[in-house]
């Protein structure tokens, strides 16, 4: 289903940033990950419920760089400052893979300001015996069966010769590395997990080859009172590929 | 201006590669990063370290004004992962050239370390040092544990420390981004003063230009096609006076394959399937490991995305007339070399002898007939070249 998004432009401490919105009610943040590639229209049934916010981090997308944005903290700040800005007050969010990874760690700090917490195969911890997929050494052109299992949820593969898709794939990566180039995870983030106070729901696609679904387990030691929903066949996008596992976010959050 | 005339010099380059590599390497797309150290021989591995010692000796022998190295890690192309270590193990093997060391990539040591390691090298050779300071390939970052994304500024972060570990009298302090020294203190410090000749390397990116304009430094151009080494050398030319600075000829270092012989046929049937190992083998690697993500900007990506790569391909009719590749007679070597000094105004000229996979006997032969017959023609300033196409001083 096609969204209608509105783009605005906001100053976020001097970083323009680009949100998009669509639906109506209570708001919803979604954080994407590390790629913006295919949009975000799987969204499409929770705009019916909520006003959903679609911020491009600073980096990616329409949202302008900032060199000096190296530490998951600086994004979390970032979050805080557009979240004053847009007059948000409480407000329920959605984190994806490297969003979930920011979205953890705000709420270990501001679980105050959530009303309820989704983190969809978050990237940040470090579980030994299931390593998070080294995201760098993937070829690009290898990059799809790494994400889903149904390549056709992704849409139509970027043409690898487009000049303008292949400069903006390096910009993206090249924020990524600013943030995660040595290691894509928090050793603290463990030690302060359990800060986290308000309902948390923890989404995955059961053969997610990027953030394996074994990892669920810690998280949900880590995070109190939180629960679990796997789907298969699922890969890393399972919002991508699993319109129930949208469902049940929605469903969770009005719950 | 100064002429390139007045001060030429001619260093040798030696890449020092791993050339014995197995019958099926063709299927690897990249001879750089991942190919598995599993093929790397260690007898063979002393083999090719006694015979490339000994070129370099034989290039000090016959007179040769510098013995140019460089380093490069996980790959066949470099046999000086720790380029400093050969230059130490050549320093008592020779006893008027130069060592430059073109060099160690700052960014992977730490700058105290560096500062250190060229000061041993200078004392230790009565100085005759010189080093050039390269940001590293981009696939040296995916070797080495420093992010590609922060490279530009902890090398100029980098040089900071080293020159002022060299220049001011120690105990200092420095207090950057990336480094922080409560006692930068060395010892030894260099025999030259305040410090060894530096350059910068590169391949023309505008950063590294910057840098070298701003220091005052020389500009030492990886190989790089002609026109785009012009360009580099004249924004040089451009930047440097806004700094300060005052461009001399022995500011544009550039690269020059050469093979000399008896006649141009016998020169390209025995260089040319070297040269070609060069383009298509030693230097063999992928767009993304030339560009980790970070190492250059969108500006430069979109450039390099729309141009065609030289890392991994060979046209020789390209190669030949674009680029800086010559072979056949003394003349015909000298007089091309005579052309490119002046249209770059270059009296320091990087000489790769030893190209590729060549065997020693080639490498003798050219080194030996470079250096009796290339360079005295050109010394003497009464060649064609040099006749023909010699600007009078005040004229450009």
């Amino acid at each position: 289903m096609a969204v209608q998004w509105q783009s605005e432009l906001h100053e976020v401490n001097g970083v323009t940033t680009q949100v998009l919105t669509a639906g109506r009610g209570e708001p919803l943040m979604f954080w994407h990950g590390a790629g913006t590639g295919g949009g975000w229209d799987f969204l499409a049934p929770l705009t019916e419920e909520f006003k959903v916010f679609v911020p491009y981090h600073p980096g990616w997308g329409g949202s302008a760089d900032d060199t000096s944005m190296t530490t998951v903290q600086d994004y979390v700040m970032h979050y805080l400052e557009l979240l004053d800005l847009l007059k948000i007050g409480k407000f329920n969010l959605v984190g994806l893979s490297m969003g979930g990874w920011f979205a953890s760690t705000f709420a270990t700090q501001h679980s105050l300001r959530l009303k309820k917490l989704v983190l969809v195969a978050p990237a940040g911890l470090r579980v030994k015996e299931h390593p998070t997929a080294d995201l760098f050494r993937i070829k690009p052109e290898e990059l799809a069966p790494y994400l889903a299992e149904n390549l056709a949820a992704l849409g139509p593969p970027p043409d690898p010769h487009d000049v303008d898709f292949v400069v903006n794939s390096y910009r993206e990566a090249t924020s990524f590395a600013r943030l995660a180039w040595e290691r894509v995870y928090d050793v603290k983030l463990p030690k302060y997990l359990h800060r986290i106070s308000v309902p948390t729901l923890l989404i995955w696609g059961r053969q997610d080859k990027i953030v394996p679904e074994a990892q669920s387990a810690t998280w949900s030691k880590l995070i109190k009172g939180s629960t679990v929903k796997t789907f298969a066949p699922a890969g890393h996008l399972v919002l991508n590929e699993k319109p129930e596992a949208v469902k049940a976010i929605g469903e969770f959050l009005t719950a | 201006m100064a002429k390139w005339q007045d001060d030429l010099q001619f260093y040798t380059f030696h890449f020092m590669h791993y050339t014995d590599l197995p019958a099926d390497h063709k299927k690897y797309d990249s001879l750089w990063v991942d190919f598995s150290n599993k093929h790397f021989d260690a007898r063979k591995g002393y083999d090719f370290y006694q015979r490339y010692m000994a070129e370099m000796v034989l290039a000090d022998k016959l007179g040769y004004d510098g013995l140019a190295l460089n380093e490069h890690h996980n790959t066949v192309y470099s046999l000086n992962p720790v380029v400093t270590l050969m230059a130490a193990a050549l320093i008592p093997q020779t006893h008027n050239a130069k060592i430059c060391v073109f060099g160690v990539p700052l960014n992977l040591e730490m700058p105290n370390r560096l500062a250190e390691a060229y000061a041993m090298l200078d004392v230790m050779s009565n100085g005759r040092l010189e080093i050039a300071l390269p940001l590293g390939t981009g696939m040296e970052y995916w070797a080495n544990s420093i992010n590609p994304a922060v490279a530009r500024a902890r090398f100029r972060e980098g040089l900071e420390v080293l020159l002022q570990a060299w220049t001011k009298d120690g105990p200092t302090a420095y207090d950057g981004e990336f480094f922080s020294y409560r006692y930068l203190n060395p010892w030894p410090r260099p025999m030259q003063k305040p410090h060894p000749k530096i350059a910068i390397v590169g391949t023309g990116s505008p950063e590294t230009i910057q840098i070298a304009a701003e220091r005052g430094y020389a500009y030492s151009s990886v190989f790089v096609p002609i026109v785009a080494q012009e360009k580099t050398f004249q924004k040089l030319k451009e930047e440097m006076p806004k700094y300060g600075h005052e461009f001399t000829p022995d500011k544009a270092i550039f690269n020059a394959i050469c093979y000399v012989a008896e006649t141009d046929e016998i020169a390209e049937q025995e260089c040319k399937d070297h040269v070609r190992f060069f383009f298509e083998d030693a230097t063999r690697t992928t767009a993304r490991y030339l560009a980790p993500p970070g190492y250059i900007s969108t500006e430069q990506l979109r450039l390099r995305a729309a141009a065609t790569a030289s890392h991994g391909s060979f046209d020789w009719d390209a190669l030949t007339q674009q680029w800086r590749v010559v072979f056949g007679t003394p003349d015909k070597v000298a007089n091309t070399l005579g052309k490119w000094c002046e249209s770059a105004n270059s009296s320091r000229v990087l000489v790769h002898h030893h190209i590729g996979n060549m065997p020693h006997w080639k490498v003798v032969k050219n080194m030996t007939l470079f250096a009796e017959e290339v360079i005295p023609r050109l010394r003497g300033k009464k060649t064609a070249a040099a006749a023909e196409t010699r600007v009078p001083t005040g004229a450009k």
